[in-house]
Parts: structure tokens; sequence; C-alpha cells
């Protein structure tokens, strides 16, 4: 990674335990905070100011299958995971290109898109802390059919597919949550064909903002309306019209590619069934396993 | 003469050492609160004779964390007695942390 510790010394193997928040970086005079770190200090700040957050939450900021998983399991993934930060416009993997990394977001957001000759690329999916981003991997496959797009930037976890295959192979549960994970996602990109094809473009703006917010852990998305139209499939005119309406209902506040969610309630109450439906599904594949305790590190 | 006996209580005094801590945090980062309270708890536990902890956070004081030669947060530098120690991480394997400090097992209740 960034850092120039002592190789194998017990500062590196607090790191790789999950145990450091923080890290000074002498040749810049320097402070670094690592990501979860920095994103648990985000958290704290929106919620309360002093807030004291309990061991166990650490978990519950971070990905959803990732903190599923039993401690020995999670820990041993460790020594392969990697925290990166994924800038808007990356592109995770290619259709038909093996697939280099599977990658668990924390709060960045991916689409994934398929490819159509002749027509810009069309939104089927969003992947953010729920999931994971390289699924075929997960089947024994090592490519996709579709794009994967980071759409707003953040942190995930990445692993290399060498490294997943094995993890895979070693940790029953890890198999489990992607299985349900999995089950979750078809869903998903099945309710999105139904809901393109019979709901309003407004309804449908309204259900990928809150999913993208969702996933971003923020409320506020970098989007313009052209990109927008091609997620959604309409005509850019489309998307301006449903966008100023959201406007004037002070749900969201646009301006400059830059999309704030304002009233989550009322978007949800505009958004289609579809918003509900699946993220019901998600939810699902995390609940019937349970609170899960584990200890931070 | 004959010199009065020893009072015990002086003899226990002079035998106390205080023992001085200095942990170093990140703000309210997950690690660095599980750091405080681990560490407060094994105070409240195994230093009732006396202890000093002071909790330095480098996000406030970021070039005295420099100065004094701070890797990574939370870190943990017994200054005294001697020998000097440090421990990284969220203090969390108790038997670590009391290594550190130089508390003695056997002296240590269950």
């Amino acid at each position: 990674m960034l850092l120039r510790l002592p190789k194998g010394g017990p500062e590196q193997q607090a790191v790789d335990a999950g145990e450091i928040d923080a890290v000074v970086d002498y040749a810049n005079s320097n402070v670094i905070l690592l990501p979860a770190a920095r994103r648990a200090l985000r958290e704290a700040s929106r919620r309360a100011p002093a807030a004291s957050r309990k061991a166990g939450d650490e978990a519950s900021i971070a990905n959803s299958v990732l903190s599923a998983l039993p401690h020995e399991d999670y820990q041993r993934l460790l020594a392969s995971l990697e925290p990166v930060t994924l800038k808007s416009g990356e592109v995770l993997h290619e259709p038909g290109v093996p697939i280099r990394y599977a990658y668990f977001p924390v709060d960045c957001v991916i689409s994934l898109l398929t490819m159509m000759e002749g027509h810009p690329p069309l939104a089927v999916g969003l992947v953010g802390h729920e999931g994971m981003v390289g699924i075929p991997l997960a089947l024994g496959i090592d490519v996709s059919s579709a794009r994967a797009l980071v759409q707003e930037p953040g942190t995930a976890m990445r692993m290399e597919s060498a490294f997943f295959r094995e993890e895979l192979l070693r940790s029953k549960p890890l198999q489990e949550g992607l299985h349900r994970y999995k089950h979750a996602l078809v869903g998903q990109i099945a309710q999105s064909v139904a809901c393109n094809q019979f709901h309003p473009v407004q309804a449908r703006l309204a259900r990928y903002l809150l999913m993208t917010g969702d996933r971003a852990r923020r409320k506020e998305l970098r989007l313009t309306h052209e990109f927008l139209a091609d997620m959604l499939g309409v005509r850019r005119a489309g998307v301006t019209l449903a966008a100023l309406a959201l406007q004037r209902r002070k749900l969201i506040e646009y301006s400059r590619g830059k999309v704030t969610l304002l009233d989550r309630r009322g978007l949800n109450a505009l958004a289609c069934v579809c918003y509900g439906i699946v993220k019901a599904m998600h939810d699902s594949a995390y609940r019937e396993r349970g609170p899960r305790k584990r200890t931070a590190g | 003469m004959r010199r009065p006996p020893r009072k015990p209580k002086a003899r226990a005094a002079a035998l106390t050492t205080v023992v001085v801590l200095r942990l170093y945090v990140a703000g309210g980062a997950p690690n660095s609160l599980q750091a405080i309270a681990n560490l407060e708890a094994i105070c409240k536990e195994y230093l009732k004779d006396g202890h000093k902890l002071e909790i330095v956070d480098i996000l406030e004081h970021p070039r005295r964390a420099m100065a004094e030669g701070v890797l990574v947060t939370p870190s943990l530098a017994k200054l005294s007695p001697l020998p000097a120690a440090n421990l990284v991480g969220n203090l969390s394997d108790k038997a670590k942390v009391l290594l550190a400090l130089g508390i003695k097992r056997a002296a240590a209740a269950a």
C-alpha cells in the first residue's frame, strides 16, 4: 500500500489485523487516516458530536458480505484484501476480458452496464456495500458479460482473482454469503427489466437516485443528465424534465452535474415499488444469518 | 536509642511506583476508542495504586506525535517505570497489554 513500515514488524501486523486507525507519514509530515477510520469519523460527525462507537459497529460500516463472515474467515481474507480508492469513470471489468480483481465496495457505487451495439451502454444493476463486483468469479467463471463502471467514487476492498478463488474454496461462509448476494443481484436485474418496461421516468429516476445514495452512503452524488439518460435508457430531455419535477417538489437539488438528495422519504414515495422490492431482496440476504458479532480487527 | 518501628504504610508507599502511560489516538476512530476503553479497564483493575494516563490525539497534535516518533495509532507508550515499552493496536489482547505494562500475572486477579 502506501505505508513504509518495517516489514513484518508489530506495526505492519497491527495494520493487517485492522487494529490501526492512522499512520504517520514522516516523508510528507502528514497523518494518514486509514479508510475505515476516515469513514467512521465522517459518519460520527454526521450523526452526533463525539459519538462513541462500539467495537462491533466498525463491521457494520464496511461491506456486508465481508462483515457477515465469521471472525477467522475475515481475518484470513484480510491478508489478501487491500483498500483502494476508486475514481469515477474507472472500469473494473469489461465484457469478455478476464476479471482481474474482486471488489467489495465500501462507499463507492458501481454500475453494471450491458453494452449494446449502436446504443449507449445501459445500466442493468448497481453494486455497493451490499455486495461484490466480479461475481462471476464466485461461480468459477472468470469473465463477465457486463462492464463494471465506477459511478460514485469511494473506497473498496479488492482482492486478486487468483486469491479470491483460493479463499472461496476454503471458506464455506464466504460461498454461502455470495450465493445469497448473487440471488439478490439477479432479482435486482430482473426487477429492472420490468421496471424499464413499465414505469415512468420520474419514478425510475427517483429509484435510481435512492439506490445510488444508499450505496454511496452520502447525499451528494455526481451525476450529469446525460449520464443518467444513458443509465436509464431514456432521452436526455426526459431526464431533465423528471429531474426538474423532483427539484420542484424539493426532493433533490440539482446543479452543475451534482445531485443532492434532500428528502429521502419523499423520493421513496415517488419512486416505483421496485425500490422497496429490491431493497427487501438485499436486506433478506443478510437477515437470514442473523446479527453476527465481530470484534474489530 | 531505639529506632521507632517503621510504619508499614510508609514502606508500602516506597515500593509502589506510579505507572506513567501515554496513549496516542486518532480522534474518535473505532480502534482508538477501543484502545481507550480497554486501557481504562485495565488501569482500573490492575493499577489501582497509581497511574498517570495521558491521551494524545494525533489529529489535534500531529507535530507532537511526529516529535515523539509515533508510527501508527492507536499506540501505547509506557514511559515509567523503566524499561519503557510500546504496544500498537486496539489493546484488546489483555495479556499483551499487561506484559507491556510490566504487570506480573501473579499480582493480577483472575
